[in-house]
């Protein structure tokens, strides 16, 4: 899967610079071309800006009338140098937006600029289009709503008497064959039931009498309960397969399969802590503060992220944070009993043991589920056979020792006393 | 070995009581039932065999139908915004500063959970004590107020503020005083509010007034050198110390800096170079000073100035009046004296008198040894206590007459600790508006008109300057748990500066502190502390008429003298009773006598026999025309006719834990020449009642095997193994088991009897570390105390036929006066052949690669048979809950005292034995970061929390598998002897020869 979309992923990609470039190389006069700016849009401006929305940048819809062409190309080439240069309208948006430059894009012709700039307008006209359209119908619809409601009401009811009529007459004519066939009924009933009673009778019996087979199934029966009790009661408080609903639908499968993102840049404890620990709500606004997923969801705020925006109080529209921020209440899916220790970093960053080895394929998990069973005896078989790290310093004196002990052969964690209770209870 | 010295933890152990021999048979105090269960009336009556079967059926299916449940539900909740400097599971330290000492504090997940020394201070920096180390629970305190109040009921911080300024104001205008009485403020933040309180009330006056006064010294050396302060000892360059009953290495001025000092004359690497410093105290009850003396005299309080006068005498050679006429002290004193002269530059003499006269006279002979400069600095003087009894006085006549508007305490609760206590009600009853900055409704506090709870250290900023031209900083490592506000800000407020306290002391450091010192306010964060002064004292000499100094001193004695003296004495633990809800200082046990959770009086075994009390036994003490009633302890080493009573106990309104524990007999104190006297006539009496006082010193006793090795300086010096008794150099030993190759790390450590005074941090630290709960007196009457860690102190009294001549002839064994003490930290010794292990039948304690004797609490399900085997009683049961029983709720188990808990440590549920771990979280720890930082471990990396707390670095813990480690040497000590070797169990903590500096013939 992970192949495949990254593949066209690529695809995709590479496809739209080369039309991009298709597009530079044809269009050489000097008439502004939609379909370009368009490109050139997708290409450059997404990350940061959108036509209707205020998103890291200013909504787009209206800049021909704020400002002029010329403005326009000379701040999209180098706006740093605008405001530098002390222009009042550059300055103004500059403080607006907490004196933050917009990236410069010097690579960009003028003609290029001048195409988005009429893509931009393009769009703000579609959009407008849109946004008059529906109103307009709205407004047919509620004055026209009544009659319609009525009209429509009157015909379910006639439409339901005439059912109700139907139905009964039918009922009737069933009933009339009933009583006249009664008889012919009952003694059909009688017959079968006898035939079957004696069915299972004579089968009971003949089990009965074979007293060897009874035997035979009782103990069956007893060792069947036997291993199942015995299953269960060894799986007692182990929860391998856990997977809680969790209070968001975080998708481990986007964020770590499709996107790649590192484990580390969420869980970073793992690598120096004992605790991965679940990223503060913040860490997720790294990206979510633009990331909104709203292609998925017909240009509306996927409802997921505005969980998240709930817990940070964020306003998407004002981009502003309030000042009642609700934690996320995770549920746990791996819970070690308290009495045993176990730190990350020991693994992670001195053993160097994969997030996999003990978490399963996470970055295909839609939702996580404890995958391993985290019972002592999967805690001390990984130890008894997994090799110590010898290339740690730290290992030097001890793999010293050792090597006079046994020599050339493996050493593993149980070997320098990863097995000992003391390493793990106390 | 060879010694046949007799040596016993109790009175009940040398007399071998029936008790004692009862109470010694099992392990624990109390056996099981067991044989009434199994006996046929035990069947038929009590728990009837059918019952029995009838809850172990019920008790089967409640497990099975338990076991059935779904996973339960855990919730995890980050962080929304995450502190940067915050990784759950690593903790954060940072400087700050305690009682003027400069201390790093751990913060796990924001919360404060203990406190180290910060080891590049200046003065104290190997060790804190037991209160420093404890403090970090008094944040968590539920017993502390959660809101300012006003009449005894909960108000804003505006509304206060609005009632405190218009009381100001009201003040003001009428011309009458503002006081702000308080215990001894150094900290040049607090002192700069004050002023700028005074900037907008003139009349705005500030009294310091400490509950143990120190006045005495400090108008002695105002006489003597004109200079009003107390000086700095450094006891480090003494090597001859005389002190009349001064409890230095306690509670007296900075006792745990002393001990640092003058431990380093005395350990086993001062030792090593064949130097030793000797140590003669004069003294009453028997202090944890006078218990570590290498001669100890017992006197009475009056005759302290008598010998300070003969001790004058016998250094000048004058012949001024009023010599004492004890014949011990007598002859002590000559040879003290001969010593003193012989090491001058290098001898030093201390006083604990509070009378001016009497330090006046220690000035004469401090002069005439040459103590000041190197040992005795009045130039970097110690600013830790600055009250002035006489300015109280004051307070209270102006209050009386009407004159005060509005008096604020600040740290101060005279109610409880000022020995009139009446005289201050009436003169506060005078007072306009009365307002205590306390963070709980204290005895004072709650008879006042407001509280404005202050914050404690650990969530102020501010700042200390324990000594002249040291600055500490305090920073906060956690928000205010309750609604609190810290004192210098509210002083701000209410003198209408709008500075947050944070800017206020960094514009206050940077404009008067750091200027010169060429560091910047971030440097101070990290490093915690600046100093300007100088590395030495110059020399001063006193300017004292000895003469009528001597004849006021005679004069005064007179007044105390009779025949039967009480003496106060602020103990090392309990200290002025500031920390008396503080459950794990109530649960210590004082360093000599052994009790927890009680005061008493401390009266010579013979002189109770006149009494008429045994053990047990109450007396009343009745002095200054106040008496109490007391339970007895009949303490070895305490002068005949005499009783000693510690202050600090019977706090009333301090909280859960520490209210009504122990009698307040701070109004048996008394005023003579202006300044608090702690000793006094008194009448002592047999009362009515018996009470059991809750005494560790006979638990978990060795059966009088012969465990301490001791020998003298002029042994050592012909012989450094003199006495050592190693078995192993006698003996050939055999081996049952194969041998347990420890090729890694092998975890051992080294304790020197001759550097441990006894104090007790290290039980705290311990304790703080471990997650060891406080179990409270009743359970430790049954000996069920928790402390993994316990210091066992062993009289002896110097038997005849002893080569101690002189010893001998001052030393009378009949009236129990004489005896000398051994203090012995006793703690799991990891055996490497350990008893325990093979008795375990579930294999809870195994043994591991790097010589640990590890304990799985999830294996143990309580046999007990380890704590049975063990030979030296170190193991501990936990017989409750102790984390989830309302029964400890006012000690650690509270939604609030829990989270001061470590979090790498599990707590330990009932049914469950538990001992010394060697601090396995701090060795894992250890050895985690070097294997991250990708090197190898090395020596220091890893230090015990018992360890990190003593300041007489008298715990030594390291791998023995590096041969350069400090442990490693110290272990090739000839000292060095391992205790019961002989019974070939290979303990892992070797114990270095007790070497007491005697006097020879």
């Amino acid at each position: 899967m992970r192949n495949i979309s990254s593949v066209l992923g690529r695809l995709a990609k590479s496809i739209s610079v080369s039309l991009v470039l298709l597009f530079a190389v044809t269009m050489t006069s000097n008439a502004q071309d939609v379909k370009e700016g368009a490109a050139l849009f997708k290409a450059n401006c997404t990350t940061c800006h959108k036509i209707d929305k205020k998103v890291t940048g200013p909504a787009l819809a209206g800049m021909s009338e704020r400002h002029s062409e010329e403005w326009l190309v000379s701040w999209i080439k180098n706006s740093k140098a605008m405001v530098d240069a002390g222009d009042p309208a550059a300055v103004k948006i500059y403080e607006e937006y907490n004196k933050m430059a917009m990236t410069a894009f010097t690579h960009l012709s003028d003609d290029q600029i001048k195409n988005i700039i009429a893509y931009v307008g393009d769009e703000e006209a579609k959009l407008a289009a849109k946004a008059a359209e529906p109103q307009v119908a709205g407004a047919g619809q509620s004055s026209g709503a009544n009659n319609f409601m009525i009209f429509g009401l009157v015909a379910i009811l006639i439409l339901a008497i005439g059912v109700v009529v139907v139905l009964n007459r039918v009922t009737r004519t069933l009933e009339k064959v009933l009583i006249n066939n009664q008889e012919a009924i009952h003694a059909a009933q009688a017959n079968e039931e006898a035939h079957a009673e004696s069915r299972n009778a004579k089968f009971a019996r003949a089990f009965l009498k074979n007293k060897k087979l009874v035997g035979f199934a009782v103990l069956m029966l007893v060792a069947l309960l036997a291993v199942v009790g015995w299953r269960t009661m060894w799986n007692v408080g182990v929860h391998e397969g856990y997977q809680p609903v969790q209070p968001i639908k975080f998708s481990h499968q986007i964020h770590a399969g499709v996107n790649q993102i590192d484990c580390q840049y969420c869980h970073g404890g793992a690598y120096k802590s004992k605790n991965a620990s679940i990223p503060s709500a913040n860490v997720c606004m790294n990206c979510h503060n633009t990331v909104t997923a709203s292609d998925h969801y017909e240009g509306e705020l996927s409802p997921e992220i505005a969980k998240l925006y709930r817990a940070v109080d964020f306003n998407p529209d004002t981009r502003e944070y309030g000042s009642n921020p609700r934690p996320i209440e995770w549920v746990r899916i791996h819970n070690l009993p308290d009495f045993a220790y176990f730190n990350h970093s020991q693994h992670v960053s001195v053993a160097g043991v994969e997030c996999q080895t003990c978490h399963g394929p996470i970055e295909t998990m839609e939702e996580v589920y404890q995958y391993s069973p985290l019972t002592m005896k999967w805690c001390v078989d990984c130890h008894k056979t997994t090799e110590v790290n010898a290339d740690n310093a730290y290992y030097d004196q001890l793999i010293e020792a050792h090597e006079k002990l046994k020599k050339g052969e493996k050493m593993t964690a149980a070997m320098i006393g990863g097995l000992e209770c003391g390493k793990c209870h106390y | 070995m060879d010694s046949n010295k007799k040596y016993w933890k109790g009175l009940e152990e040398l007399n071998q009581t029936p008790a004692f021999i009862e109470s010694n048979k099992g392990e624990f105090a109390e056996p099981i039932p067991v044989e009434d269960v199994l006996n046929e009336a035990g069947l038929s009556t009590r728990t009837p065999r059918r019952d029995f079967l009838k809850a172990l059926g019920f008790g089967l299916g409640a497990v099975t139908l338990a076991a059935c449940n779904r996973t339960p539900i855990h919730k995890a909740v980050p962080y929304v915004i995450k502190p940067e400097e915050v990784t759950p599971g690593i903790p954060n330290f940072y400087a700050s500063s305690f009682n003027g000492q400069s201390v790093l504090v751990r913060t796990r997940e924001g919360r404060p959970i203990s406190i180290e020394a910060n080891p590049n201070a200046i003065g104290l920096n190997q060790g804190t004590d037991a209160p420093t180390v404890a403090s970090v629970l008094d944040l968590y305190d539920m017993s502390k107020l959660q809101n300012p109040q006003i009449g005894g009921k909960d108000v804003e911080w505006a509304k206060l503020d609005s009632t405190v300024i218009a009381s100001l104001d009201k003040a003001a205008a009428a011309g009458k005083q503002i006081t702000i009485v308080s215990n001894t403020v150094n900290s040049p933040t607090t002192l700069a509010t004050i002023a700028r309180l005074a900037t907008k009330y003139p009349t705005t006056s500030h009294i310091q007034v400490d509950a143990i006064s120190y006045g005495g010294i400090i108008e002695a050396n105002r006489n003597s050198f004109g200079k009003a302060v107390i000086p700095s000892y450094h006891f480090a360059n003494a090597q001859v110390v005389v002190s009349v009953a001064a409890d230095f290495l306690g509670s007296w001025l900075a006792g745990e800096e002393h001990t640092q000092d003058y431990i380093k004359n005395r350990d086993y690497k001062s030792l090593k170079n064949g130097k030793m410093s000797r140590h003669i105290q004069f003294e009453s009850g028997l202090s944890m000073t006078g218990s570590n003396a290498d001669v100890r005299i017992a006197i009475k309080p009056s005759e302290e100035g008598a010998v300070l006068i003969a001790l004058y005498n016998e250094i000048t050679g004058q012949t001024i009046a009023g010599g004492t006429t004890n014949a011990k002290a007598q002859t002590a004193i000559k040879l003290a004296a001969k010593e003193l002269a012989n090491a001058k530059g290098a001898a030093v003499v201390v006083a604990g008198s509070n009378d001016i006269n009497t330090q006046a006279l220690v000035n004469a002979i401090n002069t005439q040894l040459g103590a000041y400069g190197a040992i005795i600095d009045l130039d970097n003087y110690s600013k830790q206590y600055q009250g002035s009894d006489a300015a109280f006085q004051q307070f209270l006549a102006t209050a009386k007459a009407g004159q005060v508007g509005v008096a604020f305490f600040l740290n101060s609760n005279p109610i409880y600790d000022y020995f009139n206590a009446g005289d201050v009600k009436a003169a506060l009853a005078k007072v306009d508006f009365t307002l205590s900055f306390a963070d709980r409704a204290d005895e004072t506090a709650s008879e006042l008109k407001a509280i404005a709870p202050a914050s404690t250290f650990l969530e102020s900023w501010g700042d200390a300057s324990s000594k002249e031209g040291l600055f500490t900083i305090v920073q906060p490592t956690i928000n205010p748990v309750f609604n609190t506000r810290q004192v210098e800000q509210s002083l701000l407020v209410w003198a209408g500066d709008t500075t947050s306290i944070y800017d206020f002391v960094k514009l206050n450091w940077e404009a008067n502190i750091l200027p010169g010192t060429g560091k910047v306010w971030k440097d101070i964060l990290q490093s915690g502390f600046v100093y300007k002064g100088s590395s030495t004292g110059s020399s001063y000499s006193a300017n004292v008429d000895v003469n009528s100094v001597a004849s006021a001193i005679v004069n005064d004695s007179k007044k105390i003298a009779g025949a039967v003296e009480l003496k106060l004495y602020e103990s090392t633990v309990m200290r002025d009773g500031r920390y008396a809800n503080n459950a794990y200082l109530q649960e210590l046990p004082d360093p000599v006598s052994k009790v927890t959770w009680d005061n008493y009086a401390a009266i010579n075994p013979k002189f109770a026999e006149e009494l008429g009390l045994g053990e047990n036994g109450k007396v009343t003490v009745e002095a200054n025309g106040q008496s109490i009633d007391l339970p007895v302890v009949l303490q070895p080493g305490q002068t005949m006719g005499t009783v000693s009573v510690a202050l600090g106990y019977g706090r009333t309104k301090v909280g859960k834990a520490g209210n009504e524990v122990g009698k307040n007999a701070f109004p048996l104190a008394s005023l003579i020449n202006g300044t608090v006297q702690l000793a006094a006539q008194a009448k002592v009496f047999k009362a009515v009642g018996t009470y059991e006082l809750a005494q560790t010193q006979t638990h978990h006793t060795i059966e009088g095997r012969n465990i301490i090795r001791e020998t003298t300086f002029a042994k050592y010096l012909k012989d450094p193994n003199s006495e050592s008794g190693r078995f192993a150099d006698s003996h050939k030993t055999y081996d049952l088991w194969n041998k347990f190759e420890q090729p890694g790390h092998k975890w051992v450590m080294a304790i020197d009897l001759n550097a441990c005074t006894g104090c007790g941090s290290c039980i705290v630290a311990c304790n703080v570390e471990n997650n060891i709960p406080v179990v409270g007196r009743d359970e430790v009457r049954r000996r069920r105390e928790m402390h993994w860690l316990r210091i066992d102190r062993y009289y002896t009294i110097e038997e005849n036929g002893t080569k101690f001549t002189k010893e001998k002839e001052i030393a009378d064994i009949q009236d129990f006066e004489n005896v000398t003490v051994v203090h012995q930290p006793m703690l799991c010794q990891h055996c490497e052949h350990a008893p325990c292990e093979t008795v375990c039948p579930v294999l809870a304690t195994v043994h591991s690669s790097e010589g640990l004797n590890h304990m799985a609490y999830n294996r143990c399900f309580g046999t007990r048979y380890c704590a049975n085997n063990c030979p030296y009683k170190v193991r501990r049961f936990n017989w409750f809950n102790y984390w989830n029983d309302s029964r400890f709720d006012n000690y650690l188990n509270n939604e609030f005292t829990q989270l001061v808990l470590n979090p790498d440590v599990t707590t330990r549920s009932r049914g469950v034995m538990e001992k010394c771990s060697m601090c396995i979280q701090r060795i894992q720890g250890g050895k985690l970061q070097a294997k991250i930082e990708n090197r190898k471990l090395k020596d220091g990396d890893v230090k015990m929390a018992c360890q990190a707390a003593c300041s007489a670095n008298a715990i030594i813990f390291g791998d023995a598998n590096d041969p350069e480690s400090e442990v490693s040497k110290a272990l090739r000590n000839e000292r060095v002897y391992y205790v019961l070797e002989e019974i070939n169990v290979q303990p892992n903590i070797g114990y270095m020869t007790k070497v007491r500096n005697t006097f020879e013939a």
